[in-house]
């Protein structure tokens, strides 16, 4: 066919030939100029033809370029573009429920206006700096009870649904000497265990002093000789400062950065530092440890995280930076500049620990057992004075305690080199300084006293480490940070998929994205409703899906399939062949149209 | 009778209470280091450190350990591996000159590379998803690429050739993998003291890597699973090979003409270093020189025939003295007990606990006359060469030489009264090898000879393509007397997908080492034993009976190696066909051939492409070419639509640039 396509063309071309030449009138003859006109109409045949090839490229141009498409799954980049811009502005604020009640207050009846009271003082303490992610802001109800031996007055607020059933603190005469039987009796009786309902409770007694203490459950009580006007400033700090904020100052950890894993997992890691064995060899009773002292914390942590513990001892582990002799504190000095550099990553192979799969965080907590030639090692605070618990944190990484053995105060002579065992008491007082420092890390406060502009509270200590009003902080700060990360990981992935338009996204990240977005909302769906633990589980697993869609292995392999490598496949074959039907389709249109003018003045001529 | 019966009742009573002693020594954490030194006959030095951690059950002892790594325990327990052997291994351990009989020489020489075999204690059907697992994390903790071994074309499932009687076992070398420094920084990381105090300090990094053979190991043997057995919890044993060639010491003595005289050496000769005292946490840390058995009957005749005059007060000590002197007196000098005329090997152990900073422990080891000795050899030797040419097929042949010595197979005549020694051989190839095995051919003293009278027992398992490799494990029955034994196998060689091959393909393949193993010969020190002697526990390894083997080399085969920029070539070329096919197929369609020709009579030329396209058809059509006369007005009229042209494309290609590049 090829062969003869041309000579049918010519063939048409001769055939048409004749009749051009014919002379149908010699009259007109003489006016013919067959460089300006033509007899006969031009033959369309050759311009169909280019122009169907060309039409059928321009038509098979698309499903060209759907073939050799790279696969991306869709993502909602406007959903994630909306989330992360939603969790920068808007701060997750989540509604909280107060309850103040007035024991023992025989002259105040007006219920409402002392709510009024208590909730233009709290707004004024909230407004006062502008409120972190996981707090409470304005979203707050108050209820008011007065509690008196005449009446039983309540302001409900709200959908507080427990009730403080009045005359219960009759004949509770325990009130001074014992704060914790007092604390489980309030417990028992709010319930505080159960219910989210935070609640503070003012016993005017006839006591001068005025003592503020916040229980290990959610609850305080100020009891004391006090004016109400007093018990409503100091009950509104404690709302806020201490219920809200977890009794965190300026200048403490931010609670958006927990050192939890983006699988919700955090392993301890602790490690005893024998840093010369040539001069003392210790041991620790890990199991007592584990058992007794960090059981009861892994186990109150669980709703926030999931930790597992692991112990190392190791030896022959120097400190890398340097200390001085002190004549008067009799040791060597180690101040605070130096901390940077104590840590030695050449020589403490702390390791990451096997056991933490996957993006678990490992916190590691040493005790620095310092060598002879630099024992006692103590830490100098900035105000020149010796640190208490000879220890320090760092942040997200995790403590360091030096414990100076007792052989060294004494002067000790090495006479054997036997393994000596840090005694169980020392260990209980290493383990509290220890959980000081989760705690820390954990963005609390470490001590128990809280000191407020209007009241210095005493804040009891949970056997567990943690009160039940500081897991609820924590689990605040948990959602929000879950939620922040999974904003900014989820955006960081849009702008990454969004500037590698030839990158290959499987299905897979799209359904692990779109899961996780999903997870966002219902977390911060969770919220407004006031549903703290559900929305804790979602956007932890909103975070884990979108940090699995971030590290997927597709995307971190060289998965991109560049322009340039498609342009040097097909170019050879499209570029010449576009040039061709191109050129042939300009060509003929360009004739047909030079051709029909040449006919068309010849017509004119003709007529 | 009374008496006898209550002396018995005593020592069963004495018995039961040293158990009981045993036992409590069991519960807690040991460490112990060693080092054993050893000449060996072509003037080089053995030196093989032996680390040993052992921990009681977690059952009984819990989980927190204060010598025991902690990521080896981890490991342990998250992929519940029961046995575990790891080598880093770089040269090869010459066997015809250093020994393959000796209990060191069987367990530590390894094949170059990486070879990782495991077994677990899991169900069927997860062991290789532990497996996997497993050379993940080692992959991680060793800093070597081991997790090349995860996919299943690089691991094989031995049955009974490697190790008899373990199931759910695992097997796989990487044989290129380069072992440096960076694998063994991890490997001390293990150790409580790592290289800062102990004999691991000696450990001077180029020293060691300077060696003929380098060998390090990680053994670890754990039943923290198994229930009813009394548990023993774990073993870790680490060991480093080296051979190294000692640099001579300034001695004054002349080697005598014909014999050669051997290296003195001495620790810091060998290391560059000194031993500044043990390890504090290590129970046990010695230094063993050991000389071998053939060395010291040829030391023995040597001085035999000097002093033929006074047989009578040859006393066991004046041979030694007379042939060489070692710096330090030895704490203690153990004697291989064994059979009745044969030598049997010496150890002088040095213990390292009365040396300190001040006092470092540099043992020098000093030769007073020439003496030329060969080591303990296997009973077969065995090597392995491809034969064939080209890059289609070829054949591997495993060669089985005696060395001449047929006592090792005394023990092992069968029932019919007829001497025979059981071989094993174990061989992994890889998919692209495709192994014929029906070509399995034997050849004994270079004659063939059928499979049945020879084989005696095989376990095929044939490779598919990219999902596992070949196995196969022959059990070979030979007769004492033979001299040679040729096993010969053909293949294919196949091909590979273009991303299958490696970063450097033209290097070639290579096939995993062979293993030969004598299953019924043993090998074990039988020391002399005394209460001691049992704590070392090198001296309780050395004397564990183990197998003789012996790993062949690794072959390298060629295969056919594409050029890798030949699918760019290949689209090239035929899309530049296809676009000249269609490019040409056009034109014809469109071609006014009368027209073309009537314009050529006029002499009107079309532009420049135009010439050139009538040039070309005349050209083509055999016609000569009639000048065409452009008037000067048309060609500048020509030369101003180039131009513009020319400006066209580049305003194109510089739009293209701003927009997409």
């Amino acid at each position: 066919m090829p062969e003869g396509a041309p000579q049918d063309s010519a063939m048409a071309e001769i055939s048409e030939a004749p009749t051009t030449s014919d002379p149908p009138n010699t009259k007109l003859e003489e006016d013919f100029d067959p460089k300006t006109m033509r007899k006969t109409k031009p033959g369309l045949k050759r311009l169909f033809l280019t122009l169907t090839v060309f039409i059928s490229f321009v038509i098979a141009l698309p499903f060209l370029l759907k073939s050799i498409e790279i696969y991306r799954a869709p993502l909602p980049f406007e959903d994630i573009d909306l989330l992360s811009t939603e969790m920068e502005k808007n701060l997750l604020l989540f509604p909280c429920q107060f309850q103040a009640v007035f024991v023992n207050f025989d002259d105040i009846t007006a219920v409402n206006e002392l709510g009024l009271l208590i909730n233009s003082h709290m707004q004024k303490l909230t407004s006062e700096n502008t409120p972190a992610c996981g707090t409470c802001g304005n979203n707050f109800t108050v209820a008011v009870t007065i509690d008196s031996n005449s009446n039983c007055i309540h302001r409900e607020s709200g959908s507080v649904n427990g009730k403080w059933q009045c005359g219960v603190l009759n004949g509770f005469d325990k009130l001074n000497d014992h704060d914790e039987a007092f604390d489980e009796y309030l417990a028992s009786v709010l319930d505080s265990k159960n219910r989210k309902v935070y609640t503070v409770v003012v016993v005017n007694t006839k006591q001068e002093d005025v003592r503020v203490i916040v229980g290990k459950h959610r609850h305080a009580w100020i009891a004391g000789k006090v004016s109400v006007e007093k018990a409503v400033e100091k009950m509104a700090e404690i709302f806020i400062k201490v219920f809200v904020n977890g009794g965190n100052e300026e200048g403490s950890i931010r609670g958006e950065f927990m050192p939890v894993g983006a699988d919700g997992k955090v392993v301890l890691s602790f490690s005893l530092l024998n840093s010369d064995p040539h001069d003392w060899v210790y041991d620790w009773d890990f199991k007592e440890l584990d058992e007794i002292l960090l059981a009861p914390v892994v186990d109150a942590l669980k709703p926030v995280a999931d930790i597992s513990v692991e112990s190392q001892v190791l030896y022959h582990t120097p400190k890398s930076s340097y200390s001085y002799w002190d004549d008067t504190q009799g040791s060597y000095i180690f101040s605070t500049k130096d901390l940077p550099f104590f840590v030695n990553s050449n020589e403490w192979h702390l390791d990451t620990s096997t056991a933490a799969g996957g993006r678990s965080k490992v916190l590691h907590f040493v005790l620095y057992v310092p060598s002879a030639k630099e024992c006692p090692l103590k830490l100098q605070l900035p105000n020149r004075e010796i640190s208490m618990t000879n220890g320090f944190i760092s942040p997200m990484w995790g403590g360091i305690i030096v414990w100076n053995p007792p052989a060294c105060v004494e002067n000790f002579q090495m006479q054997d080199l036997s393994r000596h065992k840090i005694s169980s008491e020392d260990l209980k007082m290493i383990s509290e300084v220890f959980m000081g420092q989760l705690r820390q890390l954990f963005g609390l406060k470490s001590d128990s006293l809280y000191v407020g502009r209007f009241a210095t509270s005493v804040l009891l200590t949970s056997e567990k480490g943690f009160a039940e009003w500081e897991l609820d902080v924590l689990s605040r700060h948990h959602t929000c940070f879950n939620l922040l990360q999974c904003g900014t990981t989820l955006g960081s992935l849009s702008r990454l998929v969004q500037s590698l338009p030839r990158m290959i996204i499987m299905d897979e990240i799209g359904k692990q994205v779109k899961y996780s977005l999903e997870a966002a909302k219902l977390s911060l769906g969770n919220v407004s409703l006031g549903y703290s633990d559900a929305s804790a589980v979602s956007s932890r697993k909103a975070r884990a899906l979108a940090e699995d869609a971030f590290y997927h292995p597709s995307m971190m392999s060289v998965s991109y399939y560049s322009f340039e490598h498609c342009f040097a496949v097909y170019s050879p074959f499209f570029l010449p062949v576009s040039l061709h039907v191109l050129l042939a389709v300009i060509r003929e249109w360009k004739r047909y149209k030079v051709e029909n003018r040449k006919y068309l003045a010849w017509k004119v001529k003709l007529e | 009778m009374v008496r006898l019966r209550s002396i018995l009742l005593f020592l069963v009573l004495f018995e039961s209470f040293g158990s009981i002693i045993a036992e409590e020594e069991e519960q807690i954490e040991q460490f112990s280091e060693a080092l054993l030194l050893r000449p060996l006959p072509d003037r080089k030095v053995l030196a093989h450190f032996h680390f040993e951690s052992k921990v009681p059950p977690t059952r009984t002892h819990g989980s927190h350990h204060h010598l025991f790594p902690k990521s080896i325990y981890q490991l342990v327990h998250k992929f519940r591996v029961r046995e575990m052997e790891l080598s880093f291994t770089q040269g090869r351990w010459n066997y015809g000159r250093w020994g393959g009989y000796d209990p060191i020489s069987s367990r530590n020489a390894k094949p170059p590379g990486v070879e990782l075999w495991a077994t677990f204690d899991v169900p069927q059907h997860q062991v290789d998803t532990s497996w996997r697992n497993l050379t993940h994390a080692l992959s991680g903790l060793f800093c070597a690429s081991i997790n090349f071994l995860e996919s299943s074309t690089a691991y094989s499932a031995p049955l009974w050739s490697f190790k008899s009687f373990a199931a759910n076992i695992r097997y796989g070398t990487l044989p290129r993998e380069a072992v440096c420094t960076e694998n063994l920084t991890p490997w001390l990381k293990l150790l409580p003291c790592r290289d800062k105090a102990g004999l691991s300090a000696l450990m001077d990094r180029p020293s060691i890597y300077r060696g003929f053979y380098h060998s390090q190991r990680l053994h670890l043997v754990s039943n923290e699973f198994d229930l009813a057995a009394a548990s023993s919890g774990m073993v870790l044993a680490q060991t480093l090979t080296v051979v190294l060639q000692p640099v001579t010491l300034g001695s004054g003595m002349t080697s005598s003409v014909g014999s050669i005289q051997q290296p003195s050496w001495s620790l810091s000769s060998l290391f560059g270093r000194k031993v500044s005292g043990s390890c504090v946490l290590s129970n046990a840390s010695n230094v063993y020189v050991q000389l071998e058995p053939n060395l010291v009957s040829e030391l023995k005749t040597i001085s035999e025939t000097q002093q033929q005059s006074d047989i009578e007060n040859l006393i066991s000590q004046a041979w030694s003295d007379m042939s060489f002197e070692m710096s330090h007196s030895a704490v203690r000098e153990i004697k291989e007990v064994y059979g009745f005329q044969k030598e049997s090997s010496l150890l002088y152990e040095f213990s390292l606990a009365n040396f300190s900073d001040s006092r470092p422990f540099d043992l020098e080891f000093r030769w007073k006359r020439p003496v030329t000795w060969s080591s303990q050899l296997a009973p077969l030797q065995a090597s392995r060469f491809l034969m064939g040419s080209g890059n289609e097929r070829g054949a591997i042949a495993i060669s089985l030489k005696s060395v001449g010595r047929s006592g090792y197979a005394k023990s092992s005549v069968n029932e019919e009264g007829r001497c025979s020694l059981r071989v094993d051989v174990f061989q992994v190839v890889p998919w692209y090898v495709k192994v014929y095995y029906h070509t399995l051919k034997v050849f004994l003293d270079e004659r063939l000879h059928s499979l049945a009278d020879v084989i005696e027992r095989t376990n095929v398992s044939p490779s598919e393509d990219k999902v596992s490799p070949g196995l196969i494990e022959i059990a070979l029955r030979l007769p004492c007397d033979v001299h040679s034994v040729i096993l010969t196998l053909e293949f294919d060689k196949g091909f590979l997908h273009i991303d299958e091959y490696p970063p450097d393909a033209n290097q070639g393949f290579d096939i995993p080492s062979a293993l030969i193993r004598f299953p019924e010969i043993k090998t074990k020190m039988h020391l002399f034993e005394d209460k001691s002697a049992c704590k070392s526990p090198i001296l309780s390894k050395l004397q564990e009976e183990s197998p003789v083997l012996w790993y062949t080399e690794v072959l390298l085969v060629p295969l056919t190696t594409p050029d890798f920029s030949m699918p760019y070539n290949v689209i090239t070329i035929t899309c530049t066909v296809f676009a000249l096919y269609f490019g040409s197929l056009l034109n014809a369609l469109r071609r006014r051939v009368e027209e073309e020709e009537r314009l050529l009579k006029t002499t009107k030329a079309s532009g420049l492409i135009g010439v050139l396209l009538s040039k070309l058809s005349t050209k083509l059509r055999g016609k000569p070419l009639e000048p065409p006369s452009s008037s000067s007005s048309s060609s500048s009229k020509v030369s101003y639509k180039l131009i513009l042209r020319v400006i066209l494309v580049a305003g194109i290609a510089a739009a293209w640039q701003y927009f997409f590049g």
